[in-house]
């Protein structure tokens, strides 16, 4: 097991799956986050070096990742909705924000706009 | 319901009065139905509006499946490692096929023989297991078919025989260290990789010193470690974890060869190297850290193409033997790789230092000192294909030819075409110098060397056919002019099913 920022990653995971499953990184951050450091995209995350796992650990940190970003979300969900935008409307009432068809298909919205918003 | 008509008498009855009839418990029918039965005998009505006819308000219209259950077989799923290696697993003999009576072996005299021309040698017993660690040998090429691996002597092979006799100092004596290099195409099935595997197994009888890239694409796929070189420019990249590799393929396939050599020039990065260490010794240091392996190939490399040993270390030197170099698969080095740079950049494949060693030594110069050969061969079954590379090779072939680059029949890039530039000047020759590179372009076997290859098909018991010259001219034909893959699938094909189907 490696620990990456606090997280615990059993060591036959692949690193690139590892790193995506934090909040806020997907495969492009990812994958330029390895190339930084000089990481094969097929690695494993028991190949790493302590250094690599420091270096990693460094930079996750410093980036805006997890609960911070969620937070960042809200704060922004929140404010249109305070200002009285159509965009915090449309999220307050469960429906669609950017504009799509609301005869079909808008399950997603009504599953995630409500007025106590998680992500 | 019987009629108000007395049909005897014709006289109309009078009707029974209601009141007296007993009282029924189902609605009285007034029209006569088409059968008798009694109404409250009738199955009860089906409910009406199955899931497909009443559709909720918001509710896909689509077709609803039921999934389909995955029956749970039991056991558990296979290990870890444990399908790949089922997949690469390599079988080179098979209990069940005839052994072949008077089989020749391969050796330096039969390697030449060209009266043996279109027969199948046998590769020597004690060599199999250097050939299986330089991994000459492909999972699909069908060596478990038959009692023991054997390859067929055509003309290029005994050329290629020829050229490791001159190579080696027997016979012509100008030749002698010379070095030529070569890079292999042909059709699909027509036979590179084995060519390339003749060639191993001929520098093992010769005592070369052999080193081989069973696969290019391994190096530029983005699945073995890299990391740059500091102060290289343009940067460039080590793959420690392939160096390692091919560090322990060269020492298990040339151990003998490699324990006889001792150490001969200074190599001061290594310090834990002594002047009595052999070069197996030097081999092995790159073996198990990753981190001074590139380092350790650099020096073993210079350790065998040393002609002259440095001072102070002249009391063991023993001249170098030339050496065999083959690539399989060269297209894959011939684009950008899996790799990305630090600013997340595709890296080329030739800023990766390993495939730039290899590929500096097709370059004019003697880059093996001691002679040799270089083979590089392309492949069709896995081919990223790249544009440069076909143009670069038609060029070769066409100056091969006589076509001088001013001739209007030289090939020249397509209009608009993105062909790497990096590609076509490793193969562009300076100016005015004689290109060192030959194109070797494997066709079909001769009608002769077919017949031999398809008998020892028969004589192994797989081909029930009477094997006369119409048959092989036929199937000769058939395989698009011997081209030695195809003829493999008429060798072992079970015909007896084929012809009761009809």
């Amino acid at each position: 097991m490696v620990f990456i920022l606090g997280v615990n990653f059993p060591e036959r995971n692949l690193l690139k799956k590892s790193l995506e499953t934090f909040f806020g990184i997907g495969n492009n951050s990812s994958g330029r986050l390895m190339s930084r450091f000089n990481i094969h995209p097929t690695c494993r995350v028991g190949e790493l070096a302590n250094k690599q796992v420091l270096d990693l650990t460094a930079v996750l940190s410093d980036m805006k990742i997890e609960n911070d970003l969620r937070r960042e979300v809200l704060n922004d969900i929140k404010r249109m909705k305070e200002t009285g935008t159509y965009r915090g409307r449309r999220h307050a009432l469960g429906l669609p924000v950017r504009g799509q068809r609301t005869r079909t298909q808008i399950k997603t919205p009504v599953k995630l706009n409500r007025m106590e918003r998680r992500l | 319901m019987a009629s108000s008509w007395c049909w005897n008498c014709l006289s109309r009855l009078r009707p029974t009065p209601r009141a007296l009839l007993p009282p029924s418990a189902t609605p009285r029918i007034s029209s006569a139905p088409f059968h008798s039965t009694a109404v409250h005998y009738a199955q009860p009505a089906k409910k009406k509006g199955n899931s497909l006819t009443v559709v909720k308000h918001r509710q896909s219209t689509s077709l609803r499946r039921k999934k389909k259950k995955v029956a749970d077989r039991g056991g558990r799923p296979p290990a870890v490692g444990e399908r790949k290696a089922l997949r690469k697993r390599i079988v080179l003999s098979n209990p069940n096929a005839l052994e072949i009576e008077g089989m020749l072996e391969l050796s330096p005299e039969t390697m030449v023989d060209s009266r043996l021309r279109g027969t199948v040698l046998g590769l020597p017993v004690p060599m199999i297991d250097q050939l299986r660690a330089v991994q000459a040998f492909k999972p699909k090429q069908g060596w478990s078919i038959f009692r023991r691996p054997g390859t067929v002597l055509r003309r290029d092979t005994i050329e290629m025989g020829r050229l490791f006799e001159h190579i080696s100092g027997e016979g012509d004596e100008a030749q002698k260290g010379k070095v030529v290099k070569k890079i292999v195409t042909g059709m699909k099935g027509s036979g590179k990789t084995v060519h390339l595997l003749q060639a191993m197994a001929m520098g093992f009888l010769k005592k070369w010193a052999v080193v081989t890239i069973p696969d290019a694409r391994e190096l530029v796929s983005g699945d073995t470690a890299y990391a740059a070189i500091e102060g290289s420019n343009p940067l460039q990249y080590v793959q420690p974890s392939a160096t390692s590799a091919l560090l322990t393929r060269t020492v298990e396939a040339n151990r003998e060869l490699l324990a006889s050599l001792k150490v001969s020039q200074k190599h001061p990065a290594l310090k834990m190297l002594k002047p009595s260490s052999t070069l197996e010794d030097l081999a092995k240091l790159g073996f198990n850290d990753p981190a001074v392996s590139w380092r350790v190939f650099q020096a073993l490399w210079t350790e065998l193409t040393a002609t002259a040993p440095a001072e102070g270390l002249e009391k063991d030197f023993k001249p170098r033997p030339p050496m065999l170099v083959a690539v399989d698969g060269l297209a894959h080095w011939m684009t950008e790789s899996a790799y990305r740079s630090a600013e997340y950049k595709p890296i080329h494949a030739h800023d990766l230092a390993f495939v730039h060693h290899f590929l500096s030594l097709l370059k004019e110069g003697d880059s093996l000192k001691n002679g040799g050969l270089l083979l590089y061969a392309t492949s069709f079954s896995n081919n990223p294909n790249p544009t440069a590379l076909k143009i670069a090779l038609d060029r070769l072939a066409a100056r091969q030819a006589g076509i001088s680059a001013s001739s209007p029949e030289y090939p020249q890039l397509p209009a608009y075409s993105d062909a790497d530039p990096r590609v076509l000047e490793l193969f562009q020759p300076a100016e005015k110098a004689v290109s060192p590179l030959e194109l070797q372009t494997l066709g079909g076997l001769t009608r002769d060397e077919a017949r031999g290859f398809m008998e020892y098909f028969a004589r192994s018991g797989l081909l029930r056919e009477i094997i006369n010259d119409q048959w092989v001219s036929e199937k000769w034909s058939l395989s698009g002019g011997g081209i030695i893959g195809e003829l493999e699938k008429f060798g072992r094909r079970v015909r007896a099913t084929a012809s009761v189907s009809k």
